[in-house]
């Protein structure tokens, strides 16, 4: 199959604009013969929103515009990030996976940073949930940036049973190394690096670029096969457009060789979580 | 501390680029010192945007800085960008004469304000975007003139030491002449920036790394091998100057209030 990633720079509020860059990158994805594109995380929206949350919220089940990504997604499957109103109110960091016509999932982020140069709890209501869900592709789950960095979420979709990890980002670049990118982007690729090799699943990281407020969103997205290797890898800063077959028979290949999955005992994990959280002191 | 400069430069590039390009601007406006900061922010402006789409002001006072007004023109000519010199003293002048000081500050801060001023008043006339020219450094001092130098539309080099802007410098090969020049905020003759701190700004920007960057204690600072006393002035500057750092507080009244809960990114609508 041909995975493609779409490393754009959304226009900051501007949902009008932003579905168009979508269409234009589903219509080129499509061109390729892609069969998977990703868009990075709120790409519907763009990410420093703050108080225009509830501006560009919206309803999937009946907003036009997905109404329209249904459509389009009859003979290409992609990812979408936006800001989803799930009921009246409560805004979440979404991302929907559209294939065959209709949303296969959606994915509300977990983990919220708000830290440092991050707020998005000050915005958003948090999801509950890494799910594991079918695809034309095999199983796939989904998550949204700050999620990749807890390494129990990735840990829930390999139990799950996922064979593509799919990472939707806005991460803003920092920290210089001497190579010429942030580092920061390094620690996604580590991350990446680690968790397809000992998920041994393809892991699909999309990071957007372009400054908001000074922020600069590092791009350097990428595509790891599920022995750990890196297959494909975008621009650093600046927009890229990257096509890449991948063999999801390599998922069997390296299973077969190293049967992590097999041996997994996650009742163990679960029981001991269990002890752990019951032995909490206040 | 090391940063990779080509990088660097390519987000500065692209950061001026992509900004100019929101506010719906083409042209740019900066004062041009002789120094090191403007000089290289000019540089970046002219690769960013094209140099006919920069403006420099070069803004002495009377006949004082004359080499550096020199070496703004000559590096303005070498850029290719467009400049003027605008002397500021006519306007300067009545007002000490008519409240006279001899408080070097006080004087220097009002130069400082008056070529804000025309700054402001060239870049509306001329449709350019004001570019600032402060570092890390002078904005974690605070030394700087608040809504004087300090003030900008846009500050491309802010999250620089320095240190840090001397790399970039000597990587974007601005001339000998500005890299070797001693550092000077122009607030009166012979005045040098590290003179008035008392401290060197390798030492200062070592400092301030660990303070700021790596969020060491003062303890963990001061026995990495610096001088108490240093540590302790560098401290005392940064706390002293946040009010430099931030919109002027508003006291709460209604339940939405400007600077409290009223959110909105400085890129709104752009």
């Amino acid at each position: 199959m041909k995975v493609a990633l779409a490393q754009i720079c959304p226009k900051l509020g501007d949902i009008r604009k932003n579905f168009h860059m979508h269409i234009d990158c589903i219509q080129k994805a499509k061109r390729k013969k892609a069969d998977l594109l990703i868009f990075p995380e709120l790409s519907l929206t763009g990410y420093t929103l703050k108080d225009m949350v509830e501006e560009v919220a919206l309803q999937p089940r009946t907003n036009p515009l997905f109404k329209q990504f249904k459509t389009l997604s009859r003979n290409i499957s992609f990812v979408v990030g936006f800001v989803e109103e799930k009921e009246k109110g409560l805004f979440l960091n979404s991302a929907a996976f559209f294939s065959q016509g209709k949303i296969l999932h959606i994915h509300r982020k977990v983990f919220l940073p708000t830290y440092g140069m991050f707020e998005e709890l000050k915005f958003f209501g948090q999801g509950i949930n890494f799910t594991s869900f079918p695809t034309p592709f095999g199983k796939a789950g989904m998550m949204i940036c700050y999620d990749f960095l807890h390494f129990g979420s990735s840990y829930l979709l390999f139990v799950g049973g996922s064979e593509l990890i799919i990472v939707i980002s806005a991460a803003p670049g920092r920290g210089f190394v001497d190579d010429a990118s942030y580092a920061s982007s390094r620690m996604w690729e580590l991350m990446g690096e680690a968790i397809s090799r000992f998920s041994q699943t393809f892991v699909i990281y999309c990071n957007r670029v372009g400054y908001e407020d000074g922020k600069s969103f590092a791009g350097g997205s990428f595509i790891y096969n599920p022995g750990g290797q890196l297959i494909a890898k975008s621009l650093y800063v600046d927009e890229d457009f990257l096509v890449k077959k991948i063999d999801l028979e390599d998922i069997r290949r390296f299973r077969k060789k190293r049967p992590y999955r097999r041996d997994e005992k996650p009742e163990v994990i679960c029981e001991a979580l269990k002890r752990i959280i019951e032995n909490y002191e206040d | 501390m090391k940063i990779n400069p080509s990088f660097a430069e390519k987000l500065l590039m692209r950061f001026i680029k992509e900004e100019f390009s929101k506010l719906n601007f083409k042209k740019g406006i900066l004062g041009l010192s002789g120094g090191l900061d403007s000089s290289v922010c000019a540089l970046l402006a002219a690769k960013a945007l094209g140099p006919k789409y920069i403006i420099g002001l070069i803004m002495p006072y009377k006949d004082s800085f004359g080499r550096d007004v020199k070496d703004a023109e000559d590096f303005a000519c070498h850029l290719g960008i467009s400049f003027r010199s605008i002397d500021i003293s006519p306007m300067v002048d009545p007002y000490f004469a008519k409240y006279p000081t001899n408080n070097r500050i006080l004087r220097g801060n009002k130069m400082a304000r008056e070529r804000m001023s025309i700054l402001y008043d060239v870049s509306a006339r001329e449709r350019a975007l004001v570019l600032g020219t402060s570092n890390k450094t002078e904005l974690l001092l605070g030394y700087g003139t608040i809504h004087g130098d300090m003030a900008c539309a846009i500050n491309p080099m802010g999250d620089l030491y320095k240190t840090q802007i001397r790399q970039l410098a000597r990587y974007m090969k601005i001339p000998d002449k500005i890299l070797r020049k001693k550092p000077t905020a122009g607030l009166w003759a012979g005045q040098t920036d590290e003179g008035e701190l008392g401290l060197t700004y390798t030492k200062i920007d070592r400092i301030l790394y660990q303070l700021v960057d790596l969020k060491k204690t003062k303890k963990e600072v001061i026995s990495s091998g610096f001088q108490k006393r240093d540590v302790e002035k560098i401290i005392t500057l940064i706390k002293g100057s946040e009010f430099k750092r931030k919109m002027s507080p508003i006291p709460k009244i209604s339940d939405r209030t400007v600077g409290h809960n009223f959110l909105f990114p400085f890129d709104w609508d752009r």
